[in-house]
Formats: structure tokens, C-alpha cells, sequence
């Protein structure tokens, strides 16, 4: 479960300050997948991040239960001059999982082939998120945070991770932060749509649907 | 507790990717590490040779300038290292568990167990050619090193926390370390020196850390002077001082 109470967090600009998230107070229903909804630069991303723990809000506080993931989507956090092995082994130690097993599923899960064994910096973005997103995967997490999940991959690797999320939906829940209405329906059961700091919230995608494209 | 564990698996992660990524695929990287203060410390005892000058009584050469040049390299070392734990490790924050303080401590525990390695290498060395060592104290030795590790981490700690703010850190990080290295007694006993020289040199706690080795080493090594809990306040002042600036640099770090 999480729970977020009062969380605010501004950004410094050159015109004053831009207030990203304003006393937000809202708690994820358990084993629900949820999809936040919001423009470019509304601040998805970072109340992902806050979520996630990688960024503190200026006031207010997060009460997580549970492991939570990182943000998933981008290929940040890999060590571009070790191979996709190793940045896997490295990542299965900090989270205190098997190495052997994660390492095995993720070579599986990403198709890199001979390239996993090679450095991250010769991958392509695309093979780069394959990589994460197989990661990901391979470390059992009780909420996975998505960021965008059109950005991995090709058709077909959509279906598959769409279809990795599934198996576990018994398990582990999901909250999807996306600009495009279609990722949020495919994934989500209920929404909410990120707008001037606040956190709206609906029951089903069609409704918040209504207050996204108003927006 | 459980936050503890999770520290430990992260700092023990971290070290294992470090000495990849520092030393390279084969073990040869790491051997360098090794062989490098070897070289320096021989590169100095020829020195001593060609010119004639003499190891204080009751010590040799190689043994008198090793217990000089490992603490100071430790100590330089691990500054060096830990300043810039964190603009290197930019990526690494990614990860909720991996915590700034986590980058520094991972970088001064290599440090550290490098150059224990490099002093157990050159004891052994003296061992084979002047015959069985006759050591005073083992733990003062190791207290040495661990104070040398102490002020080397911390003042990287301090260092990395101001290089946030401001990049003149790492322009005077080389000039300030020179300095400390020639007021630190590294090729002197201080006990040889004026008295008004030799307070002026007890102000660096770098003088009392390899005071104190030497005396663990030779045995009937004076060292009147030396005062670990003065180090020890010197520690604990810029641990202080840098796990505060850690603290608000963090809110910094999230902006760029």
C-alpha cells in the first residue's frame, strides 16, 4: 500500500518558483493497477519519483508497504562500460534477490543475445529499455512504477511485457504514469489525471477521459 | 535493523562494481594498484641511497618511508576518491536504497583494503630480507591506518559535499594536499626536528597518524608526541560537518 499525505514539491524557476505537486493526499487502492494521466510537464514523472523515494518532497510525507520498484521505463541507472550481466548481478545484490536467477531471466526476458554479455554503451535506447524493463521483471516487487511503457520496445515486446505484468497480477500491482490515454486503459483498472498540482481522481478510464482532454 | 542489512548489501554491491569498472575486466588492473606505491616507495629509498642519508636509528629505509608514504597515500587516496563519489555515480541514485553517503563509503572501503594489502605486501618484503620483523604492536599499525582511512573518508565527505556548490574545491584539492604531505613528516622523524617545527607539525593530524604507525612498527620508536584522540576530534569534526552538507546538497542534487 501507498500512501501519500500533504505531499508538496516546487521547483525553482527563473520567474519564481512552479508548483509541481500541491498537498497532495491520496492513497492507492491495493492490488489495483492505477494510471496517472498528465500532460507534458505536469509533473508525472515527479511524483513517480517521490513515490518511488528517489526525490523527497519539500513538506509532506509517503508511507510505503511492501517493495517498492524504481521508476521503470527509461534505461537510466545502467553503468554504461559494464555489460548488461553485470549491471544485473549489480542490481540483484542491492535488492538482496538471487543473482543466478535474476541474471538467467533477464537475458531470457530482453533478447539482447551476445550483446548482454557486451557494455551497455553499445546498446541501442531500445535495447537499453529491454534490458531494464527484463530487470524489472526479474525482481519480484509488490508495486512496479512505470514511466511510460510505449517507450519499450516494439509491438511484439509490448504484448510480452503486457503479458509479464498479467502472470503477476496476483502478486504485484502497478502504477502507470502516461501522457496517452490507450497505455493507461490497456493496463489500468482505475485513474486519476495530474493537473496543476492536484490529483484528481475517477473510477474507470472513461470518466477521467472526459476531465484529461479538457484539461 | 533491516535498514542496516540493506546498507550493507548496497556498500558490499558497490565495491564489487567499483573494482570492475576502476580496475577493468582481468585482475592485472588491480595489480597495479598495488605495484604503484611500491614503485614510489622504491623510487624514494634509491633516493636515500644515492645520497647517503640514513633512516632514523632502529628503523631501515624501505621500512621508515613505508610507514610514512602508505598512511599519507591512504589518506590522499581516499579523499580523492570519495570527492567524487558522487558526480560519478550520478546514475546510481536511481536506485531508492543507494544513498549518497553509500557511494563514499563504498569508495573509502577499497581504499582502505588496498593499501592494507600494500603494507602486508611490503612487511613481507622487509620480512624476507632482514629476517623475521620484530613488530611493537600489530594493533598500532592498524589504528594508524584506520585513522588515516577516518580523515581521508571525511574530508572527501566534506569535499564532495562542497564540490556541489562549487567546482574551486576540486581546482585547490591538489595544492592543499601537497601542502598536508609536506607538513606531515612523511620523510622525518618529527622527534628530530626544532621544537617550534615540530608543533607546527603535530597541527596536522596526518603527523600524529604516521607517528603513531611508525611507533606500532619499530620497536623503541620514541613518538612522545602523538595523540590519536586529537586525530580522532579532527575525524569526527569533518564527519560532522560533511554529513551535514550531504544532507542539503541531496535537495541540490535533485535539480541537475
Amino acid at each position: 500500500m501507498i500512501e501519500l499525505s500533504e505531499v508538496t514539491k516546487m521547483y525553482p524557476t527563473t520567474t519564481g518558483s512552479n508548483l509541481v505537486l500541491d498537498r497532495v493526499s491520496f492513497s492507492f487502492p491495493p492490488r489495483t493497477n492505477f494510471g496517472i494521466l498528465g500532460k507534458n510537464g505536469s509533473g508525472k514523472s515527479t511524483l513517480l519519483r517521490i513515490i518511488a523515494g528517489i526525490e523527497q518532497p519539500d513538506s509532506g510525507t509517503i508511507r510505503r508497504s511492501g517493495v517498492v520498484s524504481w521508476p521503470i521505463g527509461f534505461g537510466g541507472g545502467f553503468n554504461g562500460s559494464l555489460s548488461g550481466e553485470e549491471n544485473c548481478r549489480f542490481v540483484a545484490r542491492i535488492y538482496g534477490a538471487d543473482i543466478d536467477d535474476v541474471v538467467g531471466f533477464t537475458m531470457d526476458f530482453a533478447e539482447l543475445r551476445e550483446y548482454f554479455f557486451m557494455p551497455v554503451k553499445t546498446y541501442s535506447s531500445g535495447m537499453r529499455s529491454r534490458l531494464a524493463f527484463g530487470l524489472s521483471m526479474a525482481i519480484e516487487f509488490d508495486v512496479y512504477l512505470v514511466d511510460e511503457i510505449t517507450a519499450v520496445g516494439d509491438a511484439r515486446f509490448q504484448k510480452k511485457c503486457r503479458r509479464a505484468f498479467q502472470e503477476r497480477n496476483d502478486r504485484s500491482s502497478v502504477i502507470i504514469v502516461s501522457h496517452h490515454l490507450s497505455t493507461v486503459r490497456d493496463y489500468c483498472e482505475r485513474c486519476a489525471v495530474l493537473r496543476d498540482g492536484k490529483l484528481l481522481c475517477f473510477d474507470s478510464v472513461d470518466e477521467a477521459r472526459v476531465a484529461y482532454e479538457a484539461a | 535493523m533491516r535498514g542496516a542489512l540493506t546498507q550493507l548489501q548496497v556498500i558490499h554491491a558497490l565495491l564489487l562494481r567499483e573494482m570492475k569498472t576502476r580496475f577493468g575486466q582481468n585482475q592485472m588492473g588491480y595489480l597495479w594498484a598495488i605495484v604503484a606505491p611500491l614503485l614510489w616507495i622504491g623510487m624514494f629509498a634509491a633516493f636515500y641511497g644515492a645520497f647517503g642519508r640514513l633512516a632514523p636509528p632502529g628503523t631501515s629505509v624501505v621500512a621508515f618511508l613505508t610507514t610514512g608514504i602508505v598512511p599519507i597515500s591512504l589518506f590522499k587516496d581516499t579523499a580523492q576518491r570519495c570527492m567524487a563519489a558522487i558526480s560519478s555515480n550520478r546514475g546510481l541514485l536511481f536506485y531508492p536504497q543507494v544513498q549518497p553517503l553509500d557511494l563514499v563509503l563504498a569508495r573509502a572501503v577499497l581504499e582502505a583494503f588496498t593499501h592494507v594489502l600494500v603494507m602486508l605486501v611490503i612487511m613481507g618484503g622487509v620480512a624476507l630480507y632482514e629476517g623475521p620483523p620484530r613488530i611493537n604492536s600489530t594493533l598500532e599499525i592498524l589504528a594508524g591506518l584506520a585513522l588515516a582511512s577516518g580523515l581521508g573518508t571525511s574530508l572527501g565527505l566534506v569535499c564532495c559535499g562542497l564540490s556541489v556548490y562549487s567546482s574551486t574545491v576540486d581546482r585547490l584539492f591538489p595544492s592543499v594536499m601537497r601542502v598536508i604531505f609536506w607538513l606531515s613528516g612523511v620523510f622525518h622523524s618529527i622527534e628530530s626536528l626544532p621544537p617550534r617545527m615540530r608543533d607546527l607539525l603535530l597541527l596536522n593530524p596526518m603527523t600524529h597518524v604516521i607517528e603513531l604507525v611508525r611507533r606500532g612498527w619499530f620497536p623503541g620508536y620514541g613518538a612522545r608526541h602523538v595523540d590519536p584522540g586529537y586525530v580522532l576530534w579532527w575525524i569526527l569534526g569533518l564527519a560532522f560537518f560533511g554529513l551535514s552538507l550531504e544532507r542539503t546538497a541531496r535537495r541540490r542534487l535533485e535539480l541537475t
